[in-house]
């Protein structure tokens, strides 16, 4: 263990030391990885704005299971008990035949005529049941049907079929374009960080050949650089989201007008720490990576 | 099998055995042609010749720079063509090398330089700390410990080179062209250090064109010439 640990404080000394000597190609490939980070970075914000906007649009996704006439309240709310249990389900309302009357009455005041002189109410108590955002898909609702249509009780079913696909496919676009986009500049400023870090591994190929000379072995030469490599893309990832935090801080407000175009009511947001940290140790992955795949593509190997 | 087969016999105390070993680098063309020896324990052997005899490429393939295209290397009872990745560093932990451009780490200074060779193979930093002094002080450098590199003199840091080599006790040191940037009177002073090592049992092998230094340590001398090994002369009787 304690020759373990001697191994990791030299390579953690190495590393420090190689920083210290090559600190103007560190500052470099740092700032090439937050370059690379703020054009990812700003995609992803995009992307995840655009994911709230449909969220916002997915919260209006209901479905309706009207019950069978004749239940009185217990059944009902047994019944609003039960579909709550169902896979998916966000929450459920129960509508009763009053209160779908008085909805319709005044939701459709033209039609509200039609409903005069009738003695009794023709409306059915319901259940609007809205879906957990993830089951929010032409797969998740499949299976929130079929749940409901077991329970005795419910007569039918209603759901926007089309706005739900139409949701759905914009969900899938979204996402699909974000993970190409996104997997395209990751391999692009991947590429651009590797041969950045090649460089310096390249001034100190002197330095890898005695090291081997001297009978060390592979991880002893390579761990020092993948350190570097590590530290570079943690400052790299820290200013990528410092800017991307000024560039929010200062756009937001001066382009409210085409943003609220493109959002409508949903508030632009930032990201939260979850995806702020996700940017930094995505920093630290890509300086790690360029440093791995700039030793194995090296000069001398 | 390669061309050159395996040994019949061979002597138990030899630590390096080249049987006929070849290398080219392109086709019709050898650095080195059929090429066999030994080396045992304690044996101090100059390797002479002129330029492009192939003296470095003998060198690089005994510590498993370079693959032989012919033959086979025995180092320490490895064969060095069939080392795997992780077999090379293995076998260069108990072999030094020194070169004639020193080849220390700019950045490190000379405690530091020294003790890379332990690093590598794990030697508890207190222990190393100790080891590196002793060696430091033998080749007579313990007050430049704190140095780096660029401080010292040429004489100086191929001693550092040496102390580096010598540091884990390798039972064999190549030295390729050791004095070659020294003057007469500095590669005195580093022939003798080497010697020193050969009469403590580590078998030395010595690549140099200088003939004033052969004639003056009157070891075993093997010339090549064009690739081929010219003459494999016995040590004279008297040494200085």
């Amino acid at each position: 263990m304690s020759a373990w640990l001697s191994q990791v404080r030299l390579a953690l000394r190495a590393a420090a030391s190689g920083l210290r000597a090559s600190l103007a190609t560190s500052a470099v490939a740092a700032v090439t990885i937050a370059v690379t980070l703020v054009l990812v970075g700003a995609f992803g914000l995009l992307v995840v704005n655009m994911e709230r906007l449909l969220d916002r649009f997915g919260e209006d996704l209901r479905v309706s299971a009207f019950l069978v006439e004749g239940l009185d309240a217990d059944a009902q709310e047994a019944l609003r008990a039960r579909a709550t249990e169902a896979p998916g389900v966000l929450s459920v309302e129960l509508v009763t035949e009053e209160q779908a009357l008085d909805r319709f009455r005044r939701s459709r005041v033209s039609r509200a005529a039609l409903l005069e002189g009738l003695e009794d109410n023709p409306l059915p108590a319901s259940l609007e049941i809205a879906l957990v955002p993830e089951r929010r898909s032409r797969e998740g609702l499949a299976l929130l049907i079929q749940a409901l249509e077991a329970i005795p009780g419910i007569a039918e079913l209603g759901y926007g079929h089309e706005w739900v696909e139409g949701y759905a496919r914009a969900l899938s676009l979204v996402r699909g374009l974000a993970t190409l986009l996104g997997a395209v500049l990751i391999v692009a400023s991947l590429l651009i960080v590797t041969g950045t870090i090649r460089l310096a591994v390249y001034a100190r190929r002197e330095e890898i050949q005695i090291l081997e000379l001297v009978g060390a072995g592979y991880a002893f030469v390579v761990a020092p650089f993948l350190i570097e490599g590590l530290v570079q893309g943690m400052a790299g990832g820290t200013l990528a989201l410092g800017v991307l935090f000024g560039l929010y801080q200062v756009l937001v407000p001066t382009l409210r007008g085409s943003i609220e175009v493109l959002l409508g009511d949903v508030q632009p947001a930032f990201f939260d720490l979850a995806g702020s940290l996700w940017i930094v140790l995505g920093g630290a992955a890509l300086g790690m990576l360029g440093s791995a795949a700039a030793l194995i593509r090296g000069p001398d190997r | 099998m390669s061309q050159g087969g395996e040994p019949a016999a061979a002597r138990p105390d030899a630590l390096v055995r080249l049987f006929h070993v070849s290398k080219s680098y392109q086709a019709g063309s050898w650095a080195l042609r059929d090429v066999s020896l030994e080396l045992r324990k304690g044996e101090f052997c100059f390797l002479t010749g002129p330029s492009g005899a192939g003296k470095t490429t003998l060198m690089r393939l005994m510590f498993g720079a370079e693959q032989p295209s012919e033959g086979q290397i025995l180092v320490l009872g490895r064969n060095v063509g069939r080392l795997s990745r992780g077999g090379i560093p293995a076998l260069r932990r108990r072999i030094g090398v020194v070169f004639q451009d020193f080849k220390l780490l700019p950045r490190r200074t000379v405690e530091e330089n020294v003790a890379v060779t332990l690093e590598v193979v794990g030697t508890p930093a207190r222990q190393a700390r100790s080891r590196v002094f002793a060696m430091l002080k033998r080749v007579g450098l313990q007050h430049r410990r704190h140095h780096y590199p660029r401080a010292l003199s040429g004489g100086e840091q191929q001693r550092v080179a040496i102390a580096r080599a010598l540091v884990n006790e390798p039972e064999v040191l190549l030295a390729d062209e050791p004095t070659g940037n020294l003057d007469p009177e500095l590669t005195v002073e580093i022939m003798d250090l080497i010697a020193d090592v050969a009469s403590r049992g580590t078998a030395v092998f010595v690549a140099t064109h200088d003939h004033s230094l052969v004639s003056r340590y009157g070891r075993r001398v093997v010339r090549l010439e064009g690739g081929h090994i010219a003459e494999d002369a016995p040590p004279r009787r008297t040494r200085p």
